[in-house]
């Protein structure tokens, strides 16, 4: 059992490795006890979640099982955890309430698009990528960091943002993000094609970013300090 | 298959095309943020600049209107003082050839009242302007300041400085450390019911170290600057510290009294020759 697992790590290392880096944020969440703050505990959750969807894919790739339905379900997910964390960091009344409609509204439409990329949804052998909802996830992530961008710009608080925690996960989510999101809408083929098409480099580069992205999270939380939440 | 190929590639490159657009995105974000933090700065620099210049003009301004004002008692008052004092000597010789017991003790007391308002007007032009500040510095100006206090109270006021010479500091620097010493003195006088006051100068080459030290009652700073019981005299100094670069500490000691720790950076001495004893003629305005 496990040698199938190793040999399999040692045919995608890349891929392993990102399921598994996603570890050092989660422990340095704990021992910085960054959980305090109601952004990192989302972001907390949000990278349990990602590696239990990340172990589940592992472990249906070694079983040689259909995985998309554990990443599709992972979309609706990780977008509310995500856009949870803005929820908290914007000021603005509007913008939260805003944030609130999409999460909704998006949760709405990642099933629809679920059920209308599987005709036969309780079929999970021939299960395929959603077509829009990863896509659409994507460009909703860009634009809310962008917003918080321009609201770091503009609100003039922070006097070094290089030692300011969120904006490494801003800019982690950013690169990840970005890598991601002209491949997503590929996946909905590439799995119909019954795996044959390999994308090759183009879909190990974002499995690089979800690398750096975690590193990125884990120096945020690192510049985390639960005393000056507390003063806040 | 070579369609795939070809879309493999497309997708990379619009990828990395994506990537490099977050990328700037991040770099933007941080130059800008960074820039505008300096250009804050830099305009909170200004305003404290001007800030300071205009508080040092109104100080400016207060001074040459005490100057104005010591000038006219001297010129006018003192003067026609003098005359009266002249006239009434002539007069109390005619008094005494001819006058009688009475009169020449109604003279008399004239006399020695226009004598002592003579004094007085001399006092109170000396007292406007420290000319002693002026002419021989400070050391002199608050010997001879303690001097004064000492002759009419019951106090015991100890001035020491070291080292017991040192060489004439900016104008303006020692009449900000003159007036501070007089309020600091003068409260001690007026609030702390005191026994004796101790004044502490020390010049090195890059601080001027004041402390005054009373053992009178002794007050909180803190309480004093949250009520509005703060009078002139302490926001005085701290204004006229503020164009120095200076700063104060008021602390209460154990052992009751107060004590005022005052610290000013040296400044290069730029116009070291006094100003003209009548800058109103001259007026220059700084700004
Ligand atoms: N040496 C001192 N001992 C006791 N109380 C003092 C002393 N200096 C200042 N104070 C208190 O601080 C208050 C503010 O002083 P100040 O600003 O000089 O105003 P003013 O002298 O006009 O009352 C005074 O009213 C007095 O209560
Ligand atoms: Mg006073």
């Amino acid at each position: 059992m496990f040698e199938t697992y190793f040999a399999y790590s040692l045919r995608k290392p890349i891929p392993c490795f990102s399921t598994f880096i996603t570890l050092l944020p989660i422990v340095l969440i704990i021992t910085r006890k960054a959980y305090l703050d109601p952004t990192f505990k989302l972001l907390l959750f949000y990278s349990l979640s990602k590696l239990i969807t990340d172990l589940l894919i592992f472990d249906s790739a070694v079983r040689q099982q259909n995985s998309i339905v554990y990443f599709n379900i992972s979309i609706p997910v990780f977008y509310s955890l995500l856009a949870g964390m803005f929820y908290f960091k914007f000021s603005s009344s509007i913008y939260k309430k805003g944030i609130l409609y999409s999460i909704g509204g998006f949760l709405v439409f990642a099933i629809w698009d679920i059920s209308n990329s599987n005709l036969e949804i309780t079929d999970f052998q021939n299960h395929r990528a959603v077509l829009f909802a990863k896509t659409v996830e994507g460009v909703l992530i860009i634009v809310l960091i962008l917003m918080y961008f321009y609201e770091i710009i503009n609100s003039l608080v922070i006097p070094d943002l290089l030692t300011f925690p969120f904006f490494w996960v801003c800019s982690g989510l950013l690169l990840y993000y970005s890598s991601f999101i002209f491949i997503a809408p590929i996946l909905h083929y590439a799995a119909s094609w019954k795996n044959i098409q390999d994308l090759g480099i183009a879909r190990t580069v974002p499995y690089i970013f979800e690398i750096i992205c975690a590193l990125f999270f884990s120096v945020g939380v690192y510049h985390f300090s639960a005393d000056d939440y507390a003063k806040q | 298959m070579q369609n795939s190929e070809e879309l493999k590639w497309a997708l990379l490159i619009a990828s990395m095309a994506m990537l490099m657009m977050a990328f700037c995105m991040i770099s933007f974000v941080m130059y800008y943020q960074k820039r505008r933090f300096e250009e804050e700065k830099r305009i909170n620099e200004i305003e404290k600049n001007y800030n300071r210049l205009l508080l040092d003009t109104a100080l400016n301004s207060e001074e040459t209107e005490r100057r104005r004002i010591a000038q006219d008692l001297h010129d006018d008052i003192g003067t026609m003082l003098s005359l009266t004092k002249l006239s009434l000597n002539q007069l109390s010789k005619m008094v005494e050839n001819y006058g009688n017991e009475k009169d020449d003790q109604i003279m008399r007391k004239s006399q020695s009242l226009v004598e002592e308002t003579i004094l007085h007007v001399r006092r109170i032009t000396r007292d406007l302007v420290p000319t002693t500040l002026e002419r021989f510095g400070l050391l002199e100006a608050v010997g001879e300041f303690v001097h004064k206090l000492e002759e009419g109270n019951k106090l015991a006021i100890s001035f020491h400085a070291s080292p017991e010479e040192f060489p004439r500091q900016g104008q303006k620097l020692e009449l900000t450390i003159y007036r501070i010493i007089q309020e600091l003195v003068n409260n001690a006088i007026k609030h702390a019911s005191c026994s004796r006051i101790d004044i502490n100068l020390e010049i090195n080459d890059v601080l001027i170290d004041l402390r005054v030290i009373d053992n009178g009652v002794g007050f909180d700073p803190d309480k004093i600057k949250e009520s509005n019981l703060a009078g002139l005299g302490l926001l005085g100094i701290e204004s006229r510290l503020a164009i120095v670069n200076g700063t104060v500490q008021y602390e209460k000691p154990e052992k009751g009294g107060s004590r005022a720790f005052v610290q000013i950076p040296v400044m290069p001495v730029s116009d070291s020759k006094p100003e003209p004893l009548h800058p109103f003629r001259r007026e220059r305005v700084n700004i």
